[in-house]
């Protein structure tokens, strides 16, 4: 177990160095010049100012050089300065992610809390309606686009029934209620995509085990069907469950994109596409390096719960 | 807790229902496509200040947008661009992926390995955060988008073709074609090729719908084509900020592009039993 936990680990720190390497050189495969970005207008009249400014930068350095002061630098906990504000890029990130992290972290638990038991009805109820509109539901959530389910969510519950607010952000510590009011929609937009995974694996992972013998054997000493479902079928079926919960988590982190757009939400990716469209180099590196560090950390515990749930994992043997 | 033989046949009929619904759908909204300038006499830049934000009427069957354009109008203009942009972008990913996923397979031995691992990694990346970077800085515009999209996708079927291609090469028949003197290249074509097609044609499906999720997404954040051009995403994201005036405009894109990535999925799961039973679970 531990030599899994370790070997893991350390795989994961060489990806993050891959990750960080890529970061570091997007700054400089993209066209436009970070210069120009701090100079503005006068960039072109002025050849001094720009060499000053690239000096202060340290962009007139080779590329390995600026890559290991850059790279000590994010080890020190210091990602620079925003372009557009001056403010450390560091201090943002600290703000931001917590609210991203919110919003997948209630995404997935939606996704799981109405996912399971739906793909559990579709499987047992296969043949019978109640099993087709289980399945319907599930694929329809898994093809519903972010945007559409959270359009329909806000048509509901803010313009219709006038239950939740249909955008914002307020911070936790002024208003708890309010806080929570606003991570409602985008949470369940989120996870509604996702719920359709979980339930579609359920179904299909469920079918699979409920043909097994060791099934059939409980119910021949007298379990009930519930019973033999609960305590022999789902366990086993959830296995790889649980793994495509992993593999797509980072899709979720990816909604984030489009939710918190759809529903003003200051986290991490709307930080993003700000500074990518302000050119905020700094902000923009800080954002990927965040995002790739995030993805990371996700995979990492999935594959140790998942170790933990499942032993075949950790010994390779399949 | 087999299903009843009845049960069964009820069942693929119903299924057969829904695959045919789908495919009817796509083949209509297809047809409109193509023939848009035949059959939609509305202009889709037409602007029309008196008469914004409507909900259907005679003159607009789908209502008009924020500037009073014609909805109906747009969403069919819109559909040509979200859907050459998947199809093209399925295009460019298949072909890279299936290329270099067969090349790997056959002329890099040692490299092999390494180079699997290089596209586990693509695979992981989360696509939208590379696709927003990539496309701020390049200009969102129609031929951006196809290329973006492509080249991030194509590790999905490189992965699959090599898969696919390692599979085939370990077959009898193909061994006994080696030791009769096959070449590489020979194999490539008789063998390998002809016998993945089924599995990239699947592959392919989904890709179609994740392609065209990306450029909806993208679009709606405005990295996509430019205005007044229309796409499915950048309608939504430009109408979503009147839904509180008129939620009609809104819903029309939004329950377009629902009905299209629905109708795909179905038809790519079909064809995903159809053609692959093995890989059903």
């Amino acid at each position: 177990m531990h030599r899994f936990v370790a070997h893991r680990f350390v795989s994961s720190l060489i990806t993050m160095a891959l990750a960080s390497i890529v970061v570091f050189l997007s700054i400089h495969l993209l066209p436009g010049d970070p210069v120009v970005m701090v100079l503005g207008e006068q960039a072109g009249a002025d050849p001094m100012a720009v060499a000053r400014v690239r000096a202060e930068l340290g962009l007139d350095l080779p590329l390995p050089t600026q890559f290991v002061r850059w790279a000590s630098a994010v080890l020190h906990g210091d990602l620079g300065h925003s372009l557009r504000s001056g403010e450390p890029v560091v201090a943002e990130l600290a703000r931001r992610i917590p609210r991203s992290l919110e919003i997948i972290f209630g995404g997935l638990v939606a996704a799981v809390v109405f996912g399971i038991p739906l793909g559990t009805i579709a499987a047992r109820d296969r043949g019978r309606v109640s099993g087709l509109i289980a399945s319907i539901v599930a694929i329809a959530g898994f093809s519903a686009p972010v945007f559409v389910s959270g359009i329909i969510l806000v048509l509901i519950f803010s313009l219709w029934l006038g239950l939740l607010p249909s955008s914002g952000y307020v911070a936790l510590d002024d208003d708890p209620l309010t806080h929570f009011a606003c991570l409602v929609l985008p949470c369940v937009a989120i996870g509604i995509n996702f719920m359709g995974v979980v339930a579609r694996m359920t179904r299909s992972s469920l079918i699979d085990t409920l043909s097994k013998d060791y099934v059939r054997m409980a119910r021949a000493k007298g379990l009930t069907r519930g019973q033999a479902m609960t305590r022999h079928a789902l366990p086993n079926a959830l296995v790889p469950v649980i793994a495509i919960v992993g593999i797509r988590a980072g899709n979720l982190l990816g909604g984030t994109v489009i939710v918190e757009a759809l529903f003003d939400w200051p986290g991490l990716s709307s930080l993003l596409v700000s500074a990518c469209f302000a050119r905020d180099y700094p902000v923009m590196q800080g954002c990927l390096l965040s995002i790739f560090a995030i993805f990371i950390v996700i995979s990492l515990l999935i594959d140790i719960a998942q170790s933990i749930v499942d032993p075949r994992v950790r010994t390779g043997t399949k | 807790m087999a299903p009843q033989p009845q049960t069964t046949v009820a069942r693929v009929r119903r299924s057969n229902a829904a695959v045919l619904t789908a495919a009817t759908a796509l083949g209509f909204l297809a047809a409109l496509s193509v023939s848009a300038p035949i059959l939609i006499a509305a202009d889709p830049l037409a602007i029309n200040p008196s008469h914004v934000l409507a909900s259907p009427d005679l003159v607009h069957p789908l209502g008009t947008d924020e500037l009073g354009r014609d909805l109906l109008a747009r969403v069919v203009y819109g559909g040509r661009v979200s859907l050459t942009v998947a199809a093209a972008a399925v295009l460019i990913a298949g072909t890279l992926g299936v290329i270099s996923g067969v090349a790997i397979a056959f002329f890099s031995p040692r490299l092999e390995s390494a180079m699997m691992r290089i596209i586990d990694v693509l695979v992981s990346l989360p696509e939208i955060f590379v696709a927003i970077v990539v496309l701020a800085f390049l200009g969102g515009s129609f031929w951006a988008l196809i290329g973006t999209i492509g080249v991030l996708y194509f590790p999905q079927f490189a992965r699959v073709a090599y898969g696919m291609a390692r599979s085939i090469r370990a077959r009898d028949h193909v061994t006994a074609a080696v030791s009769l003197g096959a070449g590489r290249l020979w194999l490539i074509r008789r063998e390998i090729l002809p016998n993945m097609r089924s599995v990239i044609a699947v592959q392919a499906s989904f890709t179609f719908s994740f392609a065209m999720l990306l450029e909806a997404g993208l679009s709606f954040l405005g990295l996509g084509v430019h205005p007044p051009t229309p796409s499915w995403g950048q309608m939504i994201g430009t109408l979503k900020d009147y839904i509180f005036i008129n939620p009609w405009p809104v819903l029309v894109p939004s329950i377009v592009l629902f009905a299209v990535v629905l109708s795909i999925n179905v038809l790519g799961d079909w064809l995903q039993d159809r053609l692959n039973p093995e890989l059903r679970r």
